[in-house]
């Protein structure tokens, strides 16, 4: 059976995936649903390859170090596949284990550009509607703990405003009422009327 | 941090609509932004491009932002500012998919 081929291209990254359309589900012959085969390719360096099963990991650790890269200043991620780290703002080390014994980890340094082509090409990956979406753990929206606090600070103005407002016009009213029924004025007309 | 007198806060659709702006000028620009990102790389071979960018940015920071403040000043460093740059470089060149939106939304609301 002839196997489906699809590549993604960005500058010095291509990302191609090999595999089959799932014919039970009815899909069309360009479709590939069960990934047999991946490959990597980085200008100048040594070719990655693999399993279904390596392609989500690798591609949730890049995606998983680009944010970690971005937030912190040492990023460093570790994995039973891949480690990732920053050897400093603009050069990054890969170092890729084989899951056969006795093989020895492929390493790799790369530059801010191919990181954000690699980023790239796995996002065409993610994004192209003729491959099933591999599912990854990372998040996309923004996180829970944030959507919260957004959530409770509307939540919270909406809640103390109108009280707010309200006791500062009881306050101001009834400080224009103490001013009319001074009980001292009252005390000194009495005295005027009955001078005794 | 900007030279205003004028202080409006930003509504949530004008902050959207920045954000969407933003994505798709990075998606038009990234070769741009990548070969600033490689020229920074490689400092000593290729040079050309990461300084006319780093002159231009400093040319329009003096221009549009009040330098007084201590955050602009920083800005203005050579020595502190690469890695502002280079990270914002990095969030733009990160958001160049249909997805960008929401992932440079989220790397603001994270920074």
């Amino acid at each position: 059976m002839i196997q489906n081929k699809l590549s993604f291209h960005q500058s010095s990254v291509s990302l191609e995936i090999i595999g089959l359309p799932d014919y039970s589900n009815n899909e069309n012959k360009d479709q590939i649903s069960i990934i047999s085969q991946w490959k990597l390719n980085i200008v100048d360096k040594p070719l990655i390859e693999g399993k279904i099963e390596h392609l989500r990991p690798i591609m949730d650790a890049f995606y998983i170090y680009s944010n970690l890269l971005i937030k912190n200043e040492i990023p460093s991620y570790e994995s039973k596949l891949i480690d990732i780290k920053a050897d400093n703002l603009h050069i990054h080390n890969i170092v890729l284990k084989s899951s056969k014994p006795n093989v020895k980890p492929l390493v790799l340094k790369i530059g801010n550009s191919m990181l954000s082509d690699t980023i790239n090409c796995f996002d065409q990956l993610n994004e192209s509607p003729k491959v099933r979406r591999i599912k990854t753990d990372i998040p996309t929206n923004i996180p829970k703990k944030l959507r919260f606090g957004l959530y409770k600070k509307d939540k919270f103005f909406n809640f103390f405003i109108p009280p707010f407002f309200a006791i500062c016009s009881l306050i101001l009213f009834s400080s224009y009422f103490i001013y009319f029924n001074s009980p001292f004025e009252n005390i000194e007309k009495k005295e005027q009327i009955n001078p005794e | 941090m900007r030279k205003s007198y004028v202080t409006n806060n930003i509504k949530l659709n004008e902050l959207d609509a920045l954000i969407r702006i933003t994505v798709e000028m990075s998606k038009y620009l990234y070769p741009y932004i990548r070969e600033i990102l490689k020229s920074k790389e490689n400092i000593e071979e290729n040079s050309v491009i990461w300084n006319d960018f780093n002159k231009r940015f400093i040319e329009l920071i003096k221009e549009r932002f009040n330098i007084d403040s201590m955050r602009v000043k920083k800005l203005l460093n050579q020595a502190e500012n690469d890695e502002i740059i280079i990270k914002s470089l990095l969030i733009l060149s990160f958001c160049i998919s249909n997805q960008g939106y929401q992932r440079l939304k989220n790397f603001l609301y994270d920074f």
